[in-house]
């Protein structure tokens, strides 16, 4: 066992946990961060995107220990209070079926924004084609993406 | 048949785009999928068979028991005991097969034993110590070995491996014969695949010992059969399992039988003391949960020179592996609409169902009719080709037209309404047929290898559920309905509980237009429970979310419930407006005179009636405001095999697709993808365009990239999604929508099938253009996916894909 302490959505967390027990496991069952999901266990779907120290990664292939000492955002943490602009839009742009894939779109989608402010369809597909959605065929996804990314360049603008 | 006037009493929200009401929850993370429930749980593990097909001569779980953290074992020897056989549905020999294998396994992956222990990782420990010794046996893994004479065969006592043999004729096929000028006859080959929701299998169950009961959460689809089936397995009455389905993350069919794990952690359940929970791994679910099954077709059509189609035949044999419950239906299924949007006259299809040592089989997306379709639309282009017509133009000659709408198929199959020529017409349109065509031939000088393909099809909805069973006598369920229960609270707003369950489709939000519209208030006012409980929901044994049936079936009873619910809030109004009923109206969360909407009461004072001051209600009105319907479709005909509507609601889409491929590579790119649909009137289309592009893309996974493949032990080598390719944002394109909206006259609201329509035609569509691209090297497709290194080897070698 080991003693991990990290921030998650600006707030601290201390455990002891298993070495061989996977971050998207703590998040979920000890942390009772349910939002980010389980979807293959390989590292192919992408429905446990978290942003860790800035990156988007796949919470499935890290283990918890590793995170000792890392700020994480989760999709719980990124709009403590309302709505996050490319939330806004996946609503808007019926970009949610089930809703499984959504909050690990979207925590890849931010990390693509607060890299690249203005990416074009082409970029949008590259950032997401490491997250599956088995429900919309992706297209309302992009426009999602880019309409966020066009919503956060207007508000930045003001 | 109430009409629309009658249902709706503002325009305002059906028909719009409106934003869906379960999104809020949904982008912030806060659903609740199985895996998401806040329990202190013991968790379960499956030992799985690593052999297709073979005895199970001893199992030893004395290790596994022994390690720290595991509270209970089970063995396929206790569930024998203490359960039923699983029932069958469709086949019609005997077949004799328990959720968990007790002396024999027959597909790699079938459970042996489980196990419960504190956490999953010390649970998947004590697999590994679970002893087991098989007797390995010749395994049937392909439709070929299964019909051979000295099969080996996976049921001893069904002494066949063909477990339904159906033959049917309608028309007179043998006049259609002798008309015809020419025949032309094809095998062609579908691939097993599967539409792989992204939130796997996932079930919690609670065993409460005083009241020796359960209670179950589950993302099943279609919870009205399971509850029955479960219950009849474990051999308890209906009563003593309380089914609780909460969020569910996507289902596509692929959820329609989870059931038998339901009995397995039942099971376990009853030997702790705290709810156990079982999440299925990606693995398991690729593995062991459910294919769509394999296919050979064959099929011949009977035809004029001019084109014309008198005759259509058809062989059809599944290979539907090992699962005894849902063995059989994809037969009948496609040989519902095998005619597809053509006015053919005769028809002759023979129908197999073949048990073989591979996974199980259930509904997956379409069931059945994108492999009739992918048939059938390549026929017709061969046909084209050898009669020298364009592919469209073959089309157009044979498609039913639309003033002889509703037409009946051959076999009673009612088409209610459409406009097929338009719905191609305007595909061409919006492709620029002429120009595309120009560009595909001009490209063929320089070397790019374009093509274009054209598939057209029929998108059954709401299954009239006795067809099953044509083959066995008296059906078990006929026909399709749905419940629910509209209610208005104290304050005057509306709740709703629906009999079925969601899994993406936006239910709670089309359910609140059609509400807001029935009572003249705004959908923000109506709330629908997302969970399903079979303690409080109004639900049938047909009810779940399956055939597209929501639009149909299920609107169908929150109107007649909402309908029941308006009723009597004007029976109360008029009593305290002094006025008779036919002189009121609804109008913004009130009921006003007509002639002076000043004088008016709101749904809140009704209310307050209806719940609270209930000796100032009229004389002969009940206390409460709320309403249950049951709802039934009504055109469905008990089954008959002379004359049968298998499917009730009939929409039709046109896919036309450019693709280019590149022959060094072998890999095909899109240029253009172009969907034309017509399902009737829309709710919502924004709901709607996400339904027909999300389908589409599972028909381009199944045509290019995904595939279980098995070596000839019955080994499956496709288990992750690092083998079994899904579509990713890269290599699917922008899809071009059109819309056309014929109304369907037998459901409430003009509404027809969506959700399958873009996994049909896409199949045909993009193999019609594969083959079109590689037309300069005499390439023809007659089997999926088509893969790279399929495409080299045609190119290059065997002309064949």
């Amino acid at each position: 066992m080991h003693r991990i302490k990290l921030k998650i959505n600006g707030k601290g967390f201390e455990h002891e946990v298993d070495s061989r027990l996977l971050l998207i496991h703590y998040l979920r069952e000890k942390a009772r961060l349910t939002g980010t999901h389980v979807g293959c266990d390989t590292g192919n779907c992408g429905a446990c995107t978290i942003i860790f120290n800035g990156k988007a990664v796949k919470s499935c292939m890290i283990l918890a220990v590793q995170a000792n000492g890392a700020e994480l955002t989760t999709i719980e943490g990124i709009a403590q209070n309302g709505f996050h602009p490319i939330q806004e839009s996946f609503m808007d742009k019926f970009a949610v079926q089930c809703g499984y894939c959504t909050p690990g779109m979207i925590m890849s989608a931010h990390a693509l924004l607060l890299e690249n402010p203005d990416p074009n369809e082409t970029e949008i597909r590259e950032a997401i084609e490491g997250n599956l959605c088995m429900c919309t065929g992706y297209q309302q996804i992009v426009e999602a993406i880019s309409h966020a990314a066009k919503k956060i360049g207007r508000s930045e603008k003001k | 048949m109430l009409k629309l006037d009658e249902i709706l009493v503002t325009r305002n929200w059906v028909g719009k785009p409106v934003r869906r009401k379960e999104d809020i929850r949904l982008v912030k993370g806060e659903a609740a999928y199985v895996d998401d429930l806040n329990m202190d749980c013991y968790q379960a593990a499956i030992l799985r068979s690593p052999y297709a097909h073979a005895r199970i001569s001893r199992i030893d779980l004395t290790k596994a028991g022994a390690l720290k953290g595991v509270v209970a074992v089970l063995t396929g020897q206790e569930v024998a005991r203490e359960t039923k056989p699983i029932s069958a549905r469709a086949i019609t020999r005997p077949a004799t097969q328990y959720v968990m294998a007790a002396d024999k396994v027959r597909y790699v992956g079938e459970p042996v034993a489980a196990v419960v222990a504190e956490d999953r990782y010390i649970a998947e420990d004590a697999l590994d110590l679970i002893e087991v010794e098989y007797e390995p046996l010749k395994p049937v893994v392909t439709i070929e070995d299964a019909l051979k004479p000295d099969a080996p065969l996976v049921f001893e006592e069904a002494g066949s491996n063909v477990l339904m043999h159906d033959k049917m004729q309608h028309g007179d096929i043998e006049q259609a014969y002798r008309e015809a000028d020419l025949t032309l006859k094809e095998k062609f080959k579908v691939h097993r695949y599967s539409s792989t929701p992204l939130e796997p299998w996932a079930i919690i169950a609670n065993y409460e010992r005083a009241s020796d009961s359960f209670v179950v959460w589950s993302n099943d689809q279609q919870h009205g059969r399971s509850l029955t089936n479960v219950c009849n397995t474990l051999g308890i009455p209906i009563h003593k399992l309380r089914l609780i389905v909460p969020d569910i993350g996507g289902g596509f069919g692929i959820k329609l039988a989870l059931w038998p794990y339901i009995v397995i952690l039942s099971l376990l359940a009853k030997k702790v003391s705290k709810p156990v929970k079982w999440i299925q791994t990606r693995r398991e679910h690729l593995l062991a949960g459910s294919h769509a099954p394999d296919a050979n077709v064959e099929i011949e059509l009977a035809l004029k020179k001019d084109g014309r189609i008198l005759g259509l035949r058809i062989t059809d044999i599944q290979n539907d592996g090992s699962f005894v419950h849902t063995a059989g239906i994809y037969g009948l299924i496609k040989f519902a609409t095998m005619v597809g949007c053509y006015g053919i006259k005769a028809t002759r299809a023979e129908l197999l169902s073949i048990v073989t040592n591979k996974a199980p089989t259930v509904q997956n997306r379409g069931v059945g009719k994108p492999t009739m379709i992918f048939a059938l639309e390549r026929m017709v282009d061969i046909a084209a080709k050898r009669l020298g017509l364009d592919p469209s133009e073959i089309r157009l000659r044979n498609f039913v037209k639309p003033d002889q709408m509703p037409h009946t198929t051959p076999s009673g199959e009612i088409y209610e309404s459409g406009d097929y020529p338009e719905c191609l017409r305007k595909a061409l349109r919006l492709v620029g047929y002429e120009e595309s065509k120009k560009k595909r031939d001009d490209g063929r000088k320089t070397g790019k290898y374009i093509g274009i393909g054209i598939s057209s099809g029929v998108e059954p909805g709401t299954s009239n559920l006795g067809y099953y069973y044509t083959a066995r006598g008296l059906p078990e369920y006929t026909g399709n309905a749905e419940g629910a229960i509209v209610g208005i609270d104290y304050d005057g707003n509306v709740n709703v509980i629906l009999g079925s369950v969601d899994s993406g489709q936006g239910h709670a939000t089309t359910t609140a237009q059609v509400v807001a519209d029935m009572l003249g208030i705004s959908p923000e006012r109506v709330s629908t429970a997302n969970t399903m409980d079979s303690l409080i929901s109004p639900f049938l044994g047909h009810s779940g979310v399956y055939s597209n049936k929501f639009n149909d079936v299920d609107l169908g009873a929150v109107i007649m419930a909402t309908k029941k619910v308006r009723d009597k809030m004007l029976k109360i109004a008029s009593h305290m407006l002094g006025a008779s009923v036919a002189e009121l109206k609804l109008k913004d969360g009130k009921v006003c005179l007509a002639k002076n909407e000043e004088k008016s009461v709101s749904f809140r004072e009704i209310a307050s009636l209806a719940y609270k001051r209930i000796l100032l209600l009229p004389e002969g009105v009940e206390p409460g405001l709320k309403e249950i319907a049951y709802y039934k479709n009504p055109i469905a005909k008990l089954p008959n095999r002379e004359d049968f509507n298998i499917q009730l609601t009939h929409s039709n889409s046109v896919h036309v697709v450019v693709v280019e491929v590149d022959v060094e590579t072998g890999t095909v790119n899109f240029l253009r993808y172009v969907i034309v649909h017509d399902c009737g009137n829309q709710i919502n289309p924004g709901i709607v365009e996400g339904m027909v592009i999300g389908s589409t893309v599972h028909g381009i996974g199944a045509s290019l990239l995904e595939e279980f493949v098995y070596n000839e032990e019955g080994q499956l080598l496709s288990t992750t999604f690092m083998d079994y390719l899904k579509p990713t944002a890269i290599g699917v394109p922008k899809f071009e929508l059109g819309h056309m909206e014929s109304a369907c006259p037998y459901t409430l609201l003009g509404t027809k099938a969506v959700g399958e329509g873009g996994s049909l035609p896409s199949l045909a569509a993009i193999a019609n253009a594969v083959e079109d691209a590689l037309s300069p090297f005499g390439v023809k497709v007659t089997s999926l996916p088509i893969t790279p290194e399929k495409v080299l080897r045609a190119v290059r070698e065997t002309k064949e894909i």
